[in-house]
């Protein structure tokens, strides 16, 4: 390595991790140079530094909203569903703060401090002495359960959440379903990801219970412009028609809760419920979250493989291989469907039809996607047990989502895919800084 | 010596010369003098001038130029589209009445199958109404068997409702197995196999025959497109294996391949209903039968070893299982041709959309410069 990419490799270092983890790389630079030559870097040592470009990437976890929901969906990814087995609900309370704690520590990188020897370490240590932060968001969202009569949450219940239903075509297994909490930890690395899930587990033991997880991964964006979307594992590019998120207005107005306005004149018996934002009826400390939907959906890959192009890209609506509406050249095109309206070149039920049919009237349901793939071997038939996690967020279940959803129920792509798991859930707002924590607003 | 010896001697001594000069400079080091390497170019005739040239202009019957078709025609082609941008097949689409012989005969096994399984949920009744739980196993078997070989009744309309009812899983209810909806075959496997009394189940049994009494009217009169039928014959292994071995449907009982073993059945039946169509047209008809042929031989080994039963999916023996897991999909690799085999209309082009216009340019613009992080 030479002195100029040690000492940007330093710089970097320095910037990311502060002056205690600096050290640390310090001290493996100058070991490494006390056996090297002054030479250009070579070829390992240039994607080191490229590497720890990637890992020096910081996502602030403190802010009006949560990370991970308009971040560019890293590669990697766990979603973990939890339980709460707190006894009251100041545990609960204790357990909730713990787990922001410790996520922003791993977040925005830490270093793995040391312990008595006759002591457990107090981090894993898979990543090593530094806890590199690689992009890394943890997302907590709570389910429809934990504002059940257990902890006395029952009025401060975001309107719309509610225990997901079984929709047509679904057949949801309980044991990957639901829960109280969501957490969904998403980074560059599978290590980083592996390492989080972990420690964040063991900040909440005895007090919140895993109930169920599932594993996932971005398809690697492989052009040919840097902006077209990655493929899903039905081999179409997936994401095309999202949302801007850096249009800030559309993301209030799809996105987020808005900020509660006190009602000139209470309701008659609102007495004793939380302020409640003007229109959207939804508790005051809801504001500046947004609901999460996550659907466990296995994709029968192999049957999908049996299908002539023609009908999948029916099924679908766009060109496999450019992801343009069919008839067209590019995959940013407008399927134009004010001039199909018979259906004569995007069916009436394909996919991206019914999903988003781009009127006036429908402009309200849009919802932002940040699926995955997932791959859990195989089923008992010997066929791949893959599939999507599909995520959405979206300012009200019902007038989007459930609505979209509502929609697809028409679609022949339910023949080829099984919703096996999943649930609603609502991901607060944002922590104001390292003296609040997600949730916080339930306990005031 | 005569003239004509001497000719002869003459002769003989310019073919001993002529040998010998050519074994000589045959036998002699090379590299000397102005010895070029041997290329082949050396025995390729200088120009070959094409007879056609300046004749062939066009292809036939097109105004596409000759030149293009030995490259972007071919490649068209290969990717199934004409010149005019049509969905094309190597087949001649066949009349859809030629379906009609097929699916009437389809029709009348489906209707023996039903009259089978109502036979068969009348013994299940009279096993619960005696309490014996073996004697009950049996008949669920046997009922949920004989249904399933209905396999291509093409479920939509009265008969789809009939079949969520007969067959349906939990999992699309919004109660799940509370709720009021789960009945049929389902339910009545959850209660045998999980101790629910015996006299509990036997109104669902009840509900069974009248739904099957009912799907019995309407298969009679059932009608399947073409496409429905041709599409069936591959897609009743499909969904058993999808919701069968994999164990999805059947989380209970466990038979996945009893299940199994009557789709393949019913897909026999589709097939032998459809072999005078698909005779002659590809090899389809020979891949199917052979596929299908060796996944039967491995059913019925499975099922020889059982005594004439099939074993729970836990029950198969690691090696049959994965020979049925191979077999199955070895089928369905054959089965998905059918349909094209059987097409019977050739698609007409996609219509064209209108070019990206200069703000969806632009937009798009925007977006790769955000990708790129450049904005």
């Amino acid at each position: 390595m030479s002195p100029l990419d040690r000492r940007q490799l330093l710089t970097r270092s320095a910037a990311l991790l502060g002056a205690g983890a600096t050290g640390a790389i310090a001290g493996a630079i100058a070991e490494a140079e006390s056996h090297s030559s002054p030479a250009a870097p070579s070829a390992p040592e240039q994607a080191l530094l490229a590497l720890g470009d990637e890992l020096a990437a910081r996502i602030p976890f403190d802010g009006p909203h949560q990370a991970g929901i308009l971040t560019p969906a890293q590669a990697q990814t766990t979603f973990v569903a939890l339980d709460s087995i707190a006894p009251d609900r100041s545990t609960l309370e204790a357990a909730l703060r713990n787990l922001s704690t410790r996520a922003r520590s791993l977040t925005q990188g830490d270093t793995v401090g040391a312990e008595e020897l006759d002591d457990p370490p107090p981090d894993s240590g898979i990543l090593g002495p530094i806890n590199a932060p690689d992009a890394l968001t943890v997302t907590i969202a709570f389910g429809a359960s934990l504002f059940d009569g257990r902890y006395g949450l029952q009025a401060l219940r975001p309107r719309g959440l509610e225990r997901m239903p079984n929709f047509a075509h679904d057949n949801l297994d309980p044991a990957r379903s639901h829960g109280d909490l969501l957490l969904s930890v998403c980074a560059g690395q599978r290590d980083t990801v592996v390492h989080t899930v972990r420690e964040l587990m063991r900040s909440v033991v005895g007090h919140l219970t895993p109930r169920w997880s599932i594993d996932g991964f971005q398809s690697t964006k492989r052009g040919p412009t840097p902006a077209n979307h990655p493929r899903n594992l039905f081999a179409f590019r997936d994401g095309t028609a999202n949302p801007d998120v850096n249009d800030a207005r559309l993301m209030d107005e799809l996105i987020w809760i808005p900020p509660a306005r006190p009602l000139a004149t209470p309701p008659i018996g609102a007495a004793a419920t939380p302020a409640a934002s003007r229109g959207s009826g939804e508790p005051s400390w809801a504001s500046g979250g947004t609901y999460q939907v996550v659907r466990t959906i296995r994709m029968h890959v192999e049957f999908w493989d049996r299908v002539g192009m023609f009908e999948q890209q029916k099924m679908i609506g766009r060109d496999r291989v450019s992801g343009a509406p069919l008839g067209g050249t590019d995959e940013f095109q407008d399927p134009r469907y004010d001039l199909d309206p018979e259906g004569k070149r995007i069916p009436l039920i394909a996919h991206i039809r019914l999903a988003n049919p781009r009127t006036p009237a429908t402009a309200e349901q849009r919802i932002l996607r940040r699926g995955y793939n997932f791959d859990r071997g195989l089923d008992e038939a010997g066929d791949l047990d893959q599939g999507l996690v599909f995520v959405a967020f979206n300012q009200d279940v019902q007038r989007q989502f459930a609505t979209i959803q509502g929609r697809l129920e028409e679609e022949e792509m339910t023949d080829y895919i099984t919703p096996v798991g999943g649930g609603y859930f609502f991901a607060p707002p944002g922590a104001r800084g390292p003296g609040d924590w997600i949730g916080s607003g339930l306990f005031v | 010596m005569k003239p004509g010896r001497r000719s002869l001697w003459l002769l003989t001594a310019i073919v001993v010369l002529a040998v010998c000069a050519f074994a000589g400079s045959a036998l002699a080091p090379g590299g000397s003098g102005d010895a070029r390497p041997f290329a082949v170019s050396e025995l390729a005739p200088r120009s070959a001038p094409n007879p056609l040239a300046g004749r062939l202009q066009k292809v036939y019957g097109t105004n596409t130029p000759a030149d293009r078709y030995g490259t972007e025609i071919a490649d068209l082609e290969d990717d199934g589209t004409n010149l005019a941008g049509e969905q094309i097949s190597e087949l001649s689409p066949l009349p859809p009445r030629a379906f009609t012989p097929p699916e009437n005969e389809y029709r009348a096994y489906a209707e023996r199958w039903i009259s089978s399984a109502l036979a068969g949920a009348a013994s299940l009744r009279r096993a619960l109404a005696s309490t014996d739980r073996p004697a009950a196993i049996a008949a669920w078997e046997s009922t949920w068997s004989d249904y399933l070989h209905l396999g291509a009744v093409y479920l939509t309309g009265a008969a789809a409702t009939l079949n969520q009812a007969i067959d349906g899983t939990p999992g699309v209810l919004p109660g799940g197995t509370s709720d009021p909806h789960f009945v049929g075959l389902h339910r009545i496997e959850m209660g045998l196999w999980t101790g629910e009394s015996l006299d509990s189940l036997i109104g669902y049994d009840m509900r069974l025959e009248g739904d099957l009494e009912r799907l019995r009217g309407v298969v009679a009169h059932v009608q399947f497109t073409p496409l429905e039928y041709a599409t069936r014959s591959h897609e009743i292994i499909e969904d058993a294996q999808r919701d069968l071995l994999s164990g999805m449907d059947v989380p209970w009982s466990g038979q996945g391949v009893l299940g199994t073993a009557a789709g393949v059945a019913a897909t026999e039946e589709v097939f032998h209903t459809l072999e005078p169509l698909i005779s002659g047209r590809e090899n389809t008809e020979g891949e199917v039968r052979a596929e299908l042929s060796m996944l039967s031989g491995v059913l019925k080994s499975i099922s020889r070893h059982r005594h004439g039963g099939y074993p729970s999916l836990p029950e198969l023996g690691s090696y049959e299982h994965e020979q049925l897991n191979g077999y199955v999909a070895g089928a369905l690799s054959a089965l998905e041709q059918m349909p094209g085999t059987l097409e019977t209309e050739a698609r007409p082009p996609i219509p064209k959309l209108p070019p990206p216009s200069l703000s969806e340019k632009a937009a798009e613009r925007v977006a790769e410069q955000a990708a790129e992080g450049t904005s």
